[in-house]
């Protein structure tokens, strides 16, 4: 079929043809753009129609379109679609962002190891290369972490396919991997590959690297795609009784553990960006402990990836669009940019509200399912995720008023640099779909089961 | 006729709030002038309306009508019910909400008259009167919650209303920190009486409890409810937040801090008296909670000097002997305490920036309105000791500093972390440098 041979190499032609042709191409950016958009459509219409494995074969490199894939390929290509729409004039496309771009879907597609691992390399290897590269010039003396975490990440990944390549199941779907496959040792492997790719205390330092060097939508491009979830929910959960042990106990309060470590990180923190990037990472790290809970606390993570996904995403393209405009490099106590800003100034505080928890929007649903979940099962840790949730809502208030709250000493003649209304229109519809979900959660949590 | 009014007053502000929240994001220009008619006439026929189901349900009580609208969120066995409870408590929440704030909006037409963020005040009461209302008829902790939650994050709004001073936006996360960690409260209280009691049913709840599925894990659904009451009341050790979040305009202090958004936390109380009622321990805290706010904030408010501030201690006061009476069982009397306390401090708050006025011009004011600050029973006391209480009645009695020492308590384990892991990633950089350096 040619529609299947195009759909399998499409993954590889996006990573190794961006990078070969981008330099030639003339409208890159609005290439780029259309084809996220087109992504978008194409796995939501896809994922509607409910399909059991549109591809998929026994080979070496194998994707898949099943449910979970597509789910987190519409996120993915949605979010950035959505964050990137509103400040395209300020975008510059590179290849390494192209390469990040490719990988990432390579790895929202993969459909076994091999490709996973492929896929999930080759995107950490740009900001690794690009961190050796600087150490050997001498511009820069930090990535040390990053580079001697993947490379240990790795080695456990080397070891897990030399597992299966043993038991005979190297090539299977991820999905088809059998129970006795997962004995303590590689269920340990598979933990440590999962939290490492998602920044899981205690495998997250990496994270503090590419938030110094990396732009915005290059770090989406990482952690979009969801690795450490699709590997989790892929391999793992078809054969993961959730009944809890000391191992599983331990799982869940790392999780735990860590939205609350990168929430303190991110209040104790002085430069903006890194803390709306805390901020954000501190939501997903929530998400794997709904994952690991029960089945009601699980639908309430598939939904609270798509609310965080969308909504970080907006918040991380709001601070670049204004970024454009004021610089926020000396750190100040409050900037007091509503000021100057104050349509985006409410969106900020809306997709804000999005997130942690606030009544009528989306993730208070994701939330309530979540924690319920979680008590049920385990209710002492479920006090503590309500700990870090609580948590999460006060780095955002404090986030918030130090942006846009405030006097700007500065500052002389305030003036209106806000969005025009169709520039925000984006934002707009991904608010509005927030709202609604957050009103009429039936309607959306029937459709977003895997 | 109840569960239309009901049903009438819980979505009239839900679609106002919705009305103006497009018209924002639409761009539809609201003149002061059309804005303040709409409110004007919608706050008289919510609280035409709110007479009514008051008058109803006080001839209906002393039995309350119970609703259920199905569930709001259902995922296999679990579900977010919507339970509502239309009794006199309820009612005269409800009642006391719309009348207060249709006359906090008739105040602010003149009081805010030009003032840049006239609708976004108005759209923030509208939201809080959503959740108030919310409050007042839900019968379950997961309900009250979505109230709860709206009341504290518009409450935060308004405080820091006049944003481009500094202040206010730090007395602002004050008041978020405060709030957050108490909101914790209600959640966790729902949580476990979900998991114990497999309801968060109010009226089901107390009788739940005698037939005693988690034994001695069921007092702690009573020290949440009364840990998440402690931020909204102001109560001890929560209280430093709300005298220093009277930064907002003065409608938005009378109506969050003298009038409705304080009193939540006796209302919390109250409508899980009955429950409470089982663990005397439970009601000796409260009372002890109580009386210690009462006195320390009597003792501080008379320290102060500026109107608003001491009008914020004296509610304080008056919460923390709201919590006495819950605390003894007069239950109906602190309903009315509450009601009273809620009209009088409206007042107070709304006349405080007269007060100059009052003082000395306002021919309408024949009696002596002097504040008298010597307290006669401490009196008793030598100099000395009245003194030394004083000067620490002057710094809060320390409240601030012990604060601030257990957040340094809490935060020290993740302060090594940090450490610890900086430590770490300058190794690695050392590392990976030394090996380049090699080859």
């Amino acid at each position: 079929m040619p529609i299947d041979v195009a759909l399998k190499i499409f993954p590889l032609f996006l990573t190794f043809g961006g990078w070969i042709f981008a330099p030639k191409i003339q409208r890159l950016k609005e290439l780029v753009l259309a084809i996220l958009g087109i992504l978008f459509v194409f796995m939501t219409w896809l994922f509607f129609q409910s399909p059991e494995q549109t591809v998929g074969s026994y080979s070496l490199i194998s994707f898949s379109f099943n449910r979970p894939t597509l789910f987190v390929g519409a996120i993915f290509a949605g979010a950035l679609f959505m964050g990137l729409l509103p400040v395209r004039k300020d975008l510059t496309i590179t290849r390494n962002f192209l390469l990040l771009l490719g990988s990432g879907i390579g790895i929202i597609l993969a459909d076994n190891l091999p490709t996973f691992f492929f896929f999930f390399f080759l995107q950490r290897g740009v900001p690794a290369w690009n961190f050796f590269k600087n150490f050997r010039q001498g511009s820069s003396q930090s990535g040390g972490t990053y580079i001697i975490q993947h490379l240990l990440g790795l080695i456990a990944a080397i070891i897990l396919m030399t597992r299966s390549y043993q038991a005979g199941i190297l090539l299977n779907p991820l999905v088809e991997y059998p129970a006795d496959f997962f004995t303590m040792d590689v269920l340990l492997l598979s933990f440590i590959l999962v939290y490492e790719a998602h920044g899981i205390f205690p495998f997250h330092s990496w994270v503090h690297d590419i938030v110094d060097q990396l732009r915005w939508f290059e770090i989406a491009c990482i952690f979009l795609p969801r690795a450490g979830v699709l590997l989790f929910v892929q391999l793992m959960l078809p054969n993961y009784n959730t009944e809890p042990d000391l191992f599983k106990i331990v799982l869940l309060s790392l999780s735990i553990f860590s939205s609350i470590y990168w929430s303190f990180r991110g209040i104790l923190e002085q430069n903006v960006q890194k803390e709306v990037s805390y901020f954000y990472i501190s939501q997903a790290s929530l998400i794997l402990t709904g994952l690991q809970a029960t089945n009601v606390a699980l639908r309430g993570s598939y939904l609270h990836m798509m609310v965080i996904s969308f909504s970080g995403i907006a918040l991380w393209s709001i601070l670049s669009y204004i970024q454009g405009h004021v610089s926020l490099k000396k750190s100040q106590v409050f900037y007091g940019l509503a000021q100057d800003f104050p349509k985006l100034a409410t969106l900020f505080c809306l997709f804000g509200f999005c997130l942690i928890g606030v009544p009528l929007l989306a993730s208070f649903v994701a939330e309530d399912l979540v924690i319920s979940g979680l008590l049920e099962q385990q209710p002492y840790l479920g006090l503590f995720h309500i700990f870090a949730t609580s948590l999460n809502g006060i780095l955002f208030f404090m986030l918030f008023s130090k942006l846009f709250l405030g006097s700007n000493p500065s500052q002389t003649k305030i003036i209106n640099r806000d969005m025009s209304l169709t520039e925000m229109f984006p934002y707009l519809i991904t608010l509005i779909i927030m709202f609604l979900i957050g009103v009429f959660p039936f309607l959306f949590l029937e459709r977003i089961a895997w | 006729m109840i569960q239309s009014l009901f049903l009438a007053s819980l979505f009239a502000p839900f679609s106002l709030m919705v009305l103006l929240g497009l018209s924002f994001l639409m761009r539809i220009p609201m003149y002061e002038r059309w804005l303040s008619f709409t409110v004007k006439y919608f706050s008289l026929a919510m609280a035409g309306m709110g007479f009514t189901l008051w008058g109803l349900v006080w001839f209906h009580s002393p039995s309350e009508v119970l609703l259920h609208y199905g569930s709001w969120i259902k995922v296999g066995e679990y579900s977010f019910d919507l339970p509502f409870i239309v009794d006199l408590l309820g009612a005269t929440y409800s009642l006391l909400t719309s009348c207060l704030i249709g006359i906090i909006f008739r105040f602010s037409r003149n009081y805010l008259h030009r003032e840049e963020g006239y609708f976004r005040f108005t759209f923030l009461l509208t939201v809080l009167w959503f959740g108030l209302n919310i409050v007042s008829f839900a019968r379950s902790l997961d309900l009250l919650f979505v109230g709860w939650e709206l009341v504290g994050t518009t409450s935060v709004l308004l405080i820091s209303y006049f944003y481009t001073q500094v202040q206010p936006v730090r007395h602002a996360l004050k008041a978020i920190v405060s709030y957050r960690l108490c909101d914790m409260g209600i959640l966790a209280a729902a949580a476990w009486s979900h998991h114990y009691l497999h309801s968060t049913d109010f009226v089901a709840l107390p009788k739940l409890l005698h037939h005693d599925h988690g034994g001695s894990a069921l007092i702690f659904i009573g020290i949440f409810v009364i840990f998440a009451s402690l931020a909204k009341a102001g109560q001890l050790p929560m209280s430093s937040w709300l005298p220093t979040a009277m930064e907002g305009p003065t409608p938005s202090s009378a109506i969050f801090y003298g009038a409705l958004s304080v009193h939540l936390g006796p209302f919390l109380l109250i409508r899980f008296h009955d429950y409470i009622d089982n663990f005397p321990s439970l009601l000796i805290a409260i009372g002890v909670i109580g009386g210690t706010s009462a006195i320390w904030a009597t003792l501080v408010g008379r320290t102060r000097s500026d109107a608003k501030t001491m009008l914020g201690f004296a509610t304080i006061t008056q919460v923390g002997i709201m919590w006495i009476e819950i605390a003894l069982g007069y239950t109906n009397f602190a309903m009315f305490h509450m009601v009273a306390h809620a009209s009088l401090r409206t007042w107070q708050f709304l006349r405080s920036m007269s007060l100059i006025h009052d003082f000395f011009e306002n021919p309408t004011v024949k009696q002596d309105v002097s504040i008298r600050r010597d307290l006669s029973f401490l009196k008793l006391l030598p100099e000395g000791a009245r003194k030394k209480i004083y000067v620490h009645a002057l710094h809060s009695f320390h409240l601030d500093f012990f604060t601030s020492r257990v957040i340094r308590g809490v935060s020290f384990p993740m302060k090594v972390i940090f450490a610890v892991e900086k430590k770490m990633m300058v190794w690695d950089n050392k590392v990976l440098a030394r090996l380049l350096r090699k080859n």
